[in-house]
Order: structure tokens, then sequence, then C-alpha cells
């Protein structure tokens, strides 16, 4: 036992110092305890006193022994408390504690030894770099001794045979020997034994409580033993009887056996169904066609180029998902690589794709066009090109007199030709100076003279060969002899008329010189009596458009301030009303209609064309169809909305210009893609009937030069005819 | 005044969710929410406004009706599938502390999902499931024919191909196969069952390979309803057929590859008893006969007789007392009910029923490089016996030598058999030898056509889909029939004038047209024609010609030209809706167009090579 070998090295130790033994001696009987004490460690082990309750009654001194020895292990453990005796006092008769007198001597600890340095425990490399070493008891430095440098050391140790076994004491500053017992330790290190020399890793175990009359035989507590030490449980036994009646009525079954894992079928439609309506059925993938046959005719093969395109394409974006083939016997065919692939691009589209139900398209395209009665049953309408009258540049204006048997027409080249509808032979030509922007004939029918918009002027002609009472009309109306009294405020238009003597057929017999920069009229618009006449000019910001008063020759501008540009103006043919086409940025397109009596706007209608070209009124006055650049045409009920009625768009290019004829149900309208289109439009006087419009013929005979088709047509107010006047320099009359 | 409505709180937002959403409310990993999709066979809408079901945003994604969400959110499987998740956890704990005995225990007890309520719930009636079946035989068929791997376990394989036997030997069984079709993707097979078409689609003998951006996952959960559902339309099918279900496999058979054969068809004698007040079975040559049958037997007579003279349709003699009680006319009291009754002309105007035993009178022997899973098929399906050699499995009926041998079905080129005995070269002129197309277009058919374009080493005629094609499509027969022998004609007459004159007729063209217009400058042309030296009888006829020509065109145009204008006053959305189907129209018949085509090239190089 470790405890023991250490508490005979103590007891070894305490040998060798005789002082402390002499000073004990008297108190302790130890050396003879000491060396009982050792004998009994070493052989006679098994006798460990028994614990016995009769052994009050040994005697004072072997139980004091055996206390003491305890109590020495103990301090021995402890090393805290010195040793007591116990000892039964002389004065009251009662046990009592002896403590040994403590001397207080150097020689009492074992750590004072005689050395001279008297530095204590300290660590010594303190002193290393210093010449002492410490100091005596008198105060005065220990020097270190003198050493020998490292040849010296080397000869030494070649020298001393023992020099190997010994280490430098830097207390002592010297070299010493270790002793037996270091080496022998440092030999156990090295051949990695045990380090005490004394410890036996294999002592014969100890029976302290086993073994033949070692056993406890009195119990520890007095209490009586429960009776749950020897009863058998009964909730075990509930739990157990749970189980086994389980187990008897089948419910446990010890080894289960295994339930097979392939699912029982049985008949699952053998029961009536719930009432639920089944859920729709997916589609089912197209069946295949002959081309997906190994052996199909040779057409459905694919050429190169087909072949290349389809592997060119995204698997995703073909038409089909596989390459015809054809092999010319059944055994050529080989396995079809995609067919994994394919199956499983299905079932990603069964649970992936959204499905919806949409209603097959089975109708005939046909049916979608709309019922209309055939153009033939709603003659006439002109039909063909029935004469030609040819300009020497674009005959960008036309006009039609009041009675239909004359036509103006002007072109860019400033030469304006008047001719016969039947005849087709230019009577009589007039030479302007510039562009031609319109020409217009005055709608009264009791006179005869038209006007001609040149760069800011506007001329006034009368025809010639009129019938003298016309004649002398015209010139009394246009150059009255009694001129009427001039405004007081002075207009920025100025009338003038030549003197009667020069007047002749080639001259205009009035002339009004619109404001300066004003630019070329592009419209001049009449009102139905043949008094006012309206003109619209390109440049110019309000001075676009003017009034212009025949009988009292005053003009004036019917707006202080418009909001962006006048591009048409149009009086109503029945009510007191003037409609104004205008621009407005470039966002915003409208048709104003003013009440002129009144003075006030009437309506705003939306057309939501880009660019306003052209614009007609219907007879009627309830209707209105404007035409624009970008290719639209709408047409207004005026009592119904101010969004078009209907929206057409059929020509491929600008429309240029649109005319309802005065009598006729009919309406034309050009287009710079060379054509022109008739319309028959029939207007019911019962309101609730929409009207009626059904396109009859679609003229082609001009061409389009630099861009531009049809400039302008023109009805005859008598019969079904149409003039036109095209880009390519021909005026061309339509007849039914 | 109404009450305000809050936004979200009705319409296309309660109505669809979005897949995030769903998945959010069953609580349920994205996999499982899959898995559950195609088990229940849900699947996204489209909703009409996308950004109204979606809360006002327009991001990509699925919706799906809320009520399909709510119902699955109390399905049984969504159930166990939770259960599997915490067993799954339950047993890697355990194999990760090492305790074996309760994850044998855990393993032992794992929770197993049915999916026999779900096949009542999709498909409440049987023919609701035997109408959804098509896709069911295409993916048995297929992983029959797959070769296992880890992922694919054997098992499942086996169980595969025994119910793609189990429905061959039913379709065998009840000659319910109408129509077959070799296709480069597969044979495609259809049958009629219970009125209903079932179309499957079986790849040729070979080892796939699942492509590496294939989901099996996906697959293998669609294969287990697949399984399911197929099972029980099998044990439907069976039962109803008085045969017993599963048929047993005979191990032995199956150990040499005796295929469809090695399944046993049982009848279950108390079921057929309990039957037969239902069906009525008469059994004739050793086989059964429902009273469908006959009265198809009938009808298939009264057809054969007109159009197909040279096979003799087996004529099976049905027992007079059975069709009384098959057609039992209560004598009416009035007769008005008599109307109901299927009259001689209603059945006529029946669509031709397919002669179901075809290949009765016939005997085949299958050569050793067809296919025999195939051909034993089809000619079976149609009453035919067949035999192959033991190279191609077990199970054959008779050997090669037999007499019975009608026909061989081979499939390679003709070789010198000079040198072949006597007793050979005397069986195989006895017997005809045609290709396999031969089999498969005579099924399609619906009679036995002439062997000869179809012997050994002959250039088959193409095979053709009896699934036929959209209406108006290209049809291949046709033109064969009828313009290529106008076409050639026209193309002769071209070419003796050509012969004629060759130099005179542009200018004879020319004129002809020209002088169509007016009769001054038909005179003029005529005279011309004279000047020229052509004959005024070849003349005329070019005049005519022209005139019928320009006539033709000048009707057409105008009816055009009015049409085309009335199409000014459509609206913009009949207009788009009118070219939308136009731009259909035109697409097919410019791909019929372009078939046609590619046909006359193909008729006059053929020509040509003729001449040459």
């Amino acid at each position: 036992m470790a405890l023991n070998s250490k508490k005979r090295k103590q007891n070894d130790h305490e040998e060798l110092p005789p002082s402390f033994d002499e000073a004990v001696n008297m108190e302790m009987l130890s050396d003879e305890e000491g060396g009982v004490d050792i004998e009994s460690d070493n052989g006679d082990l098994d006798d460990f006193p028994e614990l016995d309750p009769d052994s009050d009654e040994n005697d004072d001194e072997e139980y004091e022994s055996e206390d003491e020895e305890e109590e020495e292990s103990d301090s021995e453990q402890l090393h805290i408390f010195p040793k007591v005796k116990t000892v039964v006092s002389d004065i009251t008769g009662q046990e009592k504690r002896v403590y040994p007198e403590i001397e207080p001597d150097y020689d009492s600890d074992s750590s004072t030894e005689d050395t001279p340095n008297r530095v204590g425990d300290i660590p010594m490399h303190w002193y290393d770099d210093l010449p002492h070493v410490g100091y005596d008891m008198d105060g005065k430095r220990i020097l270190k001794p003198a050493r020998g440098d490292e040849l010296d050391r080397f000869l030494e140790t070649v020298e001393d045979p023992t020099s190997w076994t010994s280490a430098f004491d830097k207390t002592a500053q010297a070299d010493k020997p270790l002793t037996a017992e270091e080496l022998d330790l440092i030999r156990r290190l090295y051949a990695n034994e045990v380090p005490d020399a004394e410890y036996d890793p294999y002592e014969p175990t100890t029976e302290w409580f086993t073994g033949k009359g070692k056993k406890e035989v009195m119990p520890l507590s007095a209490a009586p033993e429960p009776k749950r030490r020897w009863v058998p449980s009964k909730w075990e036994h509930k739990k157990v009887m749970k189980i086994v009646r389980a187990i008897r009525q089948g419910r446990i079954l010890p080894n289960k056996t295994k339930v097979t894992s392939t699912p029982q079928f049985y008949s699952i439609w053998g029961e009536s169904s719930s009432s639920h309506a089944p859920p729709l059925p997916a589609p089912k993938p197209p069946l295949p066609t002959n081309s997906e046959s190994y052996n199909p005719p040779e057409e459905y093969l694919p050429t190169e180029e087909e072949k290349k395109q389809w592997e060119e394409t995204d698997p995703e974006d073909r038409e089909r998902d596989y390459l015809p083939e054809k092999y010319s016997a059944l055994r050529l065919v080989p396995g079809y690589g995609r067919f994994i692939k394919d199956r499983f691009n299905r079932q990603l589209d069964l649970y992936m794709a959204p499905r919806v139900q949409r209603v097959k398209l089975n109708i005939d395209p046909n049916s979608l066009i709309p019922k209309l009665p055939s153009p033939n049953s709603l003659k006439p309408f002109p039909t063909y090109k029935s004469l030609q009258v040819p300009h020497a540049s674009m005959a960008r204006c036309i006009s039609v007199s009041p009675d239909g048997a004359w036509v103006v027409s002007g072109d860019e080249t400033g030469v304006i030709a008047l001719w016969e509808v039947n005849v087709g032979k230019a009577v009589k030509k007039w030479k302007f100076n510039g562009k031609i922007g319109t020409v217009e004939w005055c709608p009264r029918a009791d006179v005869s003279y038209f006007v001609v918009g040149t760069e800011d002027m506007l001329h006034f002609i009368i025809p010639p060969n009129l019938p003298p009472t016309v004649l002398q009309l015209s010139q009394s109306i246009l150059a009255p002899s009694t001129l009427p009294p001039v405004p007081e405020t002075p207009s920025p238009v100025k009338w003038s008329t030549p003197s009667s003597t020069v007047w002749t057929d080639d001259t205009a017999i009035l002339t009004i010189q619109l404001p300066s920069s004003s630019g070329l009229p592009v419209q001049i618009a009449w009102h139905r009596r043949g008094d006012y006449l309206a003109s619209v000019s390109t440049g110019g910001s309000q001075g676009a458009v003017w009034i212009h008063q025949i009988s009292r020759r005053h003009s004036q501008a019917p707006f202080k301030k418009v909001r962006g540009k006048v591009q048409l103006v149009l009086f109503h043919p029945i009510k007191p009303c003037f409609f104004v086409a205008a621009s407005f940025f470039l966002t915003q397109q409208y048709v104003r209609m003013y009440n002129l009596s009144e003075q006030k706007l009437l309506k705003t209608l939306q057309p939501g064309i880009k660019w306003i070209s052209s614009m007609d009124v219907h007879p009627s006055g309830d209707h209105l169809i404007v035409g624009g650049y970008d290719r639209k045409l709408c047409w207004f009920d005026l009592e119904l909305s101010d969004k078009p009625y209907k929206v057409l768009r059929y020509h491929t290019r600008a429309i240029r210009s649109l005319q309802f004829h005065p009598t006729y149900p009919l309406f034309a309208s050009s287009s710079d893609d060379g054509a022109i289109q008739i319309f028959h439009s029939r207007i019911y006087n019962d309101l609730m009937t929409d009207p009626l419009i059904v396109p009859l013929k679609i003229l082609r005979g001009h061409e389009v030069t630099k861009g531009l088709g049809v400039l302008q047509v023109k009805w005859c107010s008598r019969h079904p005819w149409l003039v036109s006047g095209g880009a390519d320099g021909a005026v061309n009359v339509w007849c039914s | 005044m109404g009450r305000l409505r809050q936004k979200g709180k009705a319409g296309a937002a309660k109505a669809y969710v979005t897949r995030s959403a769903s998945i959010k409310k069953l609580q349920c990993s994205l996999a499982d929410f899959r898995r559950l999709c195609i088990l229940k066979g849900i699947f996204p809408r489209e909703p009409k406004s996308r950004k109204r079901a979606n809360k006002g945003s327009s991001a990509p994604t699925s919706f799906y009706y809320a009520k399909d969400i709510a119902y699955l959110a109390h399905e049984p499987v969504l159930k166990k599938l939770r259960e599997h998740k915490a067993f799954a956890k339950k047993l890697s704990r355990a194999l990760g502390r090492g305790e074996w005995s309760s994850a044998k225990s855990l393993e032992e007890n794992k929770p197993v999902y049915k999916l026999d309520h779900i096949i009542k719930e999709r498909y409440p009636t049987f023919i609701d499931a035997i109408r959804d079946i098509d896709d069911a035989l295409c993916m048995i068929f297929l992983f029959a024919s797959l070769p296992s791997n880890p992922r694919i376990p054997p098992s499942l394989i086996e169980n595969c191909s025994r119910l793609a036997a189990e429905w061959q030997l039913y379709v065998m069984r009840s000659h319910s196969l109408r129509k077959a079709f070799l296709s480069i993707k597969g044979v495609y097979y259809q049958a009629e069952i219970m009125d209903q078409t079932v179309t499957w689609l079986v790849p040729y003998q070979f080892t796939q390979n699942i492509p590496i951006d294939v989901d099996v996952r996906v697959m293998l959960t669609f294969l287990e309803l697949y399984q399911t559902l197929l099972g029980f339309v099998f044990f439907k099918l069976y039962t109803d057929a008085g045969l017993v279900y599963p048929p047993p496999l005979d191990a032995k058979k199956d150990e040499v590859a005796a295929g469809v054969g090695a399944y046993i068809l049982q009848e279950s004698s108390q079921k057929a008893e309990k039957s037969a007040p239902k069906i009525k079975i008469v059994e004739v040559d050793g086989r059964q006969v429902s009273g469908k049958d006959v009265y198809k037997t009938i009808k298939s007579l009264a057809l054969s007789s007109s159009n197909v003279m040279d096979v003799d349709v087996p004529t099976v003699e049905h027992n007079p007392r059975d069709t009384e009680e098959e057609f039992i006319v209560q004598p009416s009291k009035s007769d008005e009910t008599a109307s109901s009754l299927p009259t001689l002309q209603s059945i006529e105007a029946l669509p031709p029923s397919i002669n179901t035993s075809l290949f009765a009178p016939y005997t085949f022997w299958l050569s050793r490089e067809t296919s025999r899973p195939v051909f034993e098929f089809l000619v079976r399906s149609f009453a035919g016996r067949i035999g192959w050699p033991s190279s191609s499995g077990g199970g054959s009926p008779f050997d090669e030598s037999d007499e019975s041998i009608t026909h061989v079905i081979i499939d390679r080129p003709v070789i010198d058999q000079s040198q072949e005995p006597d007793e050979q070269r005397a069986r195989r002129l006895k017997r005809k030898h045609v290709q396999p197309q031969w089999v498969v277009d005579c099924i399609n058919a619906g009679k036995i056509i002439l062997e000869a374009p179809y012997a050994q080493g002959q250039i088959l005629p193409p095979h053709l889909s009896p699934f036929g094609e959209y209406e108006g499509a290209y049809n291949p027969a046709l033109l064969t029939n009828d313009e290529e022998a106008a076409e050639g004609e026209s193309e002769d007459e071209d070419v003796e004038i050509e012969d004629a004159e060759p130099e005179d007729t542009e200018a004879l063209k020319a004129v002809a047209i020209a002088a169509t217009e007016d009769a001054a400058a038909l005179r003029a042309a005529e005279l011309a024609a004279e000047a020229a030296g052509i004959d005024p009888s070849a003349f005329e006829k070019e005049v005519a010609q022209s005139r019928r020509k320009s006539k033709k065109n000048s009707s057409n145009g105008v009816d055009e030209a009015e049409a085309d204008m009335n199409k000014m006053l459509m609206s913009n959305k009949q207009k788009k809706l009118y070219e939308k189907v136009k731009y259909s129209q035109n697409k097919r018949n410019l791909e019929r167009s372009k078939l046609e085509e590619k046909k006359k090239d193909l008729q006059r190089q053929k020509r040509k090579e003729a001449k040459t």
C-alpha cells in the first residue's frame, strides 16, 4: 500500500535526526511502535483489527497505540494538525487530549539545514548574473567559487569517472554526485517503469468485508425489511397480464407476419360512387400521322434544307419532335433515342402545365365577313374612267361647278384649266405665279365664279362664255359700282378690284390680299348661301383662318387665339355652325363645332387620328367623316357621341381627300396608294337605325408619283360621277 | 350604394393560390407537394388575369385552385407523408446511435400509404378509368423494357412486365385490338374496350438509357399511381371476363422466356356461375363467345360479303335460342316505340366493325429476326395461331416443320436457295413468305390483302397511319389514283404539241390569251395565226382554253374583290379572329400543297427514269 510505504519512509526519515527522536521520546514511544508497525505492515496484513463492540475492554495502552497509529496516519495524510494523544486526566478522571509540545528550534523543521547561504528558498537563477550567490549569517556575500573554463570542465569529466553521475547544484555552486536512489529513479524513468521502487503493482487483494468470518452479521439499520422486497409487484403483474390477454386475443402477434407489400386489388368500382363529377380527363396526346411511319410515302421525307432547319430550331419550337425517316425493312428500324424524354415531357405536361379549357374555333372564316348588299344592287356609282385631262404637274386641286357641268383644276405650276365634264377639253387656262393651293366654285346657282388661292392671295375669277344675266350678276356682286363702307377698324386683309375698263377673262375681277406671310391657302370653304367663305392658310398663327364676306367686302379672323394649328374648316350645310379641325401639339387632334350665331363652342369631337387630312359633312348635316394621314377614316354621328361611330382602315397609305355626294348616297375617299374608294352611305331618318356603309368600288388609274397618289376627289352634283386629281398630273372623270 | 369591397377578398384573388402559398399552407416540402399533385391529379390553372389572381403582382408563377389545395389539406396521403418524414428522422437517429434493434422495428412499422381511395376519387366509374389508361399503359410498357439500376429496383420492373403481360393477355383474349402502327418511335396499338379507344405505344426491343435531364423521381411517382390504377382496372376486366386475377405465373415457362405465354388464364368457376345471367357465354370451338361477339360477327358477315372476297370468315354457329333471348321484342301496345329498335338502316349506319377473327384460318411462323412479342400479340389478337423458333423464346405451340403453317413472317433479304434440300424447298413453296408489315396492314385494312407486294425481298408499299389525319389533310393514297392520270394526259398533250411546232407555241399562246379580250382582237389574232401557219383547230382549242381560264379568274376575282371590300367593315376583333383562322387554314393548305408538289416531283422523276 502506498500509504504504508509512505509512512515507513516517514519513519525512516524520522530516524535520521536523533534530536527529534529524543524530543518526542518521553511520550510517544515511537521507536518500538514504529518497528512493530513496520513489521505488521510487512507480514501480518490479515490481522486487521475487527470492529468489535467489545473492544472497549482492551487495555489503555493498546487502545492508545491503535489510536495513535490511526491519528498518525491521518496526520501524515493531512499534515495540518500535530499528533493528538488522549489520556485520562489525573485530576478529573476524564479523558483528555494532549498535544505534543512544540519546540521552537530550527531543528524542529527539517527544512532548516546548516547551509552558509542564507538567502532562503528562492529561485537561485536570480543570482545567475551576479558574482555572489547569496549572503551568509553575517550578511556577507558568499561569492561564487571560481570555476574553470569549458576545457577544464571537459578535462575534469575525462579524469573523474563519477562525473557522469553528478549534477551541478546551484545552491552549493558545485557538482554533486547523485545518490544511488536518484540514479535508480532516473533508470526507472528511462525504462518506463514505475518510478517508485517500493511500489508493487501486483499486491494481493486485501479482503476486508468478504471471506470467511468477515461478513457483516448485524444489520446497519434496525428498520424492518419492507414487504416490497419479497412480494411480487401487483402492477407489474397487471401489465404482464394485459399483454398476455392481448396475445391470447390475437391483438399482439408475437412474430408479426410481414404484410405483403404488393397492393391487394379488389372490385373498387363495385360500390356506388360518390355523386361528385369526375375530374376532366387530361387531354390525350395527338395520334401519330403518316409521317411518323417507319416506311412513309417518300413525299413525307424532309429535304436537306428542312432537316437543317429542324435541327437549328430549338426543341421547344419544333413543330414535330421527330424527323420522318424511311427504312426498307422493319428489322433496320433502330431504337428511338428520345422515347423516355418524350414520356417525361408528357408527364410534365400532365402535372405542371396549366390547363385551360378552350372552345375550339370551328367557324367558317367567311362567316365573319359582314353580309352587305351586293354593290350591283346599289348602282349607280362610278365604275370606269371616262376621260382624262392632263396637267403639267401635280393636279393638287379641282372644283366642280354647282350645276356639275364644268370643272376647274389647278396644278403646282400655277395653271388653272377650265373644262367641261362631258368633253374634257380645256376651254380656258389661267396662269398664276406660284402654286395653286385651292380652287373652289361659288355654290350660288344664279352666279358663276370661282376662287383661286395662291400665295397670300385669293383671286375671284368669272369663267368665260356665260349667259349675260349671270355674268352681269356675278360682276355686280364681285365688283359693285358702289363699294360698301370701309369698316372703322382697319383690317390687314385688302380687297382690291381693278377698274372695269381693264376687265378681261384672263384676270381676276376681285383679289383679296391676305396678310403677308400667311402662306398658301390650302382650303376654301363656302357657306351654302355663297356670301361667306372661309380660307385656311398654311402659315401664320391665328391669321391662318379668315372669314370673308363678299357683300360687305370685309374679312375677319374668327378666332382671336387658337390652341394648336387649324387644319380644316367647314360650314354646316343647314345650321349656322362651323367646324374646325385642329391639331394641338402633336398628340391631340380634335374637331370643334361652333355655333356662329351664338358664338360658342357646341361640341368637341375626338377622332383619334394623328393627322387630320380631310373632312366632310353629310348633306343632312348630322354626320361627319374625317380622314387622316394615318390611313383611318372616322364616321361621326353628331347626334350620337363625341367618339367615332365607325373607324375604317382600308387604304394602305394616307387618306388625302374625302367627299360626300351632294345628292346621291355616296361618298368617296382617295389615298396616296393611288386608289379611290367609293362607298354607299345610306342614312335613315329613323334615329334607331345605324347608317349603312357599303364599300362599292375601288377605282384605280392614278399612278403614284413621289409617294403621292390621288390628291383630291370631287363629285359632280347632278350625276354619280367623280372627278379626281392625281399627283401624276392627270385629272380623271369616273362615270357610272 | 352597396358595401365597399375590400381588395383581395373575393374573386380571382381568393379563387387562386400560387404554388409557394399552397406549399406553405400544406406545410410540406416541394417534393411532397409535387408527389401529391401527381397522385391526386391536380394541375395548375391559368387565371383569366394573372395580375388579379396574384394580388397585383405580375411575377411568373403557377396558380392552383384554392379549393383544390383545400381538399389536399385533408388528404390521408399527406398525413402519411408527414408520418414518413418523422419516421425518416427517427430511423436516421437510431442508425446514428447504432440502435439496431429499434431501427429494425422502426423499419418494420414504416408508414405506407395506399392509393385506393385516390383511384376511386379520380375515376368514380370504371369507364372513367378506362378512358385514362393510355398514359399508364405507355409507362408500364416502357418500364417493362428498362434495365434495372439503383433507382429502379428489379421488383418494379418485374411488376411492370407482369402488368404489361396481363394487359396483352386480356386484349388477346377479348379480341379488342383494333389498329396497329409501326412508327419510328415504336409500335402504336389501339384497342377498343367498353367502347373506349385505348392507344398505347410500345418501344422497340432495345435497351433504353434514362437521360440525365429526366427526373426519375417524377416518373416513379407516376408509375406508383399507374401500377395501382392498372391493378384495379385489370382486376375488374378479368373478373368481368370470368377470369382469375392475378393470373398465376408458370415459373418453368417463364424461365425459358415464354413471355406472355408464361401466365395461365384461369376461369373462375364460381364467379362465372354468378355472372351467367348477365353475360351469356357460348362455347364455340373451345372458345368463349359472348352475345356481343355473335352480334359483331353477324355484322361483319354482312359487310365482308360485300367487299372482302378473298377471305372466308369463320362462321360462328350461334344458338338461335340464345339470340332470341338476346333480342326479345316485347309486343308493344302502340307502334310508336318501334322506332327505337335498331333497324337495318341504323345498323348499316354504324361504323364498320372490325373482323376480330381475321387470322383465324391461318397459321403463322415467325422467322427468328422478327420481334416475337409484337407479332405474337398482333396475330393472336386476331385469332391466328403463331409459332416461333426456340431462339425467340420458349412456349411455341408448334415447330417449324408443322404442316399447318400457311404464312412465314420473314424480314431478311432473299438469298440464293439453290442448294437447299428438296423437302425444305417443297415446304418453302407451300408457305407464303411475307414481310412483317403485311400483318399490320391487314389488321388496319380489316381484311386479308394480297401477299404479293409484301413478299420477301420486295420493296414494301408505304405504311400509312391507321389513325388518320385532320380533315382536309394531304392524303397520299388519293393523289396516286386521280391526279396522276389527269396530269399524265395533260403532260402528254403538251409533249405532242411541243413535238409538232416547238417554236410557234409560245406565240400561239400569247395570241390566244390576247384574243380572249374582245372580238376584234380575236379576228386579228386569227389572221395572225393563219399567217404564222398554225393549225386553225389547235388555235381554236387554245382560245377556248384561255377563255375558260379567264372566265374562271374573273368570276373568282369579282367575288374575292367584293369579299375583300366587305372586310373593311369588320370590327378589329373580328378582323383579328378572321386572320387567326385564315392563318391556320393557310398553314394547313401550304403543308398539303407542299406534300402534293413533292409527290408530283417524285412521280415526274420516276417517269423520266422509266423512260430512260
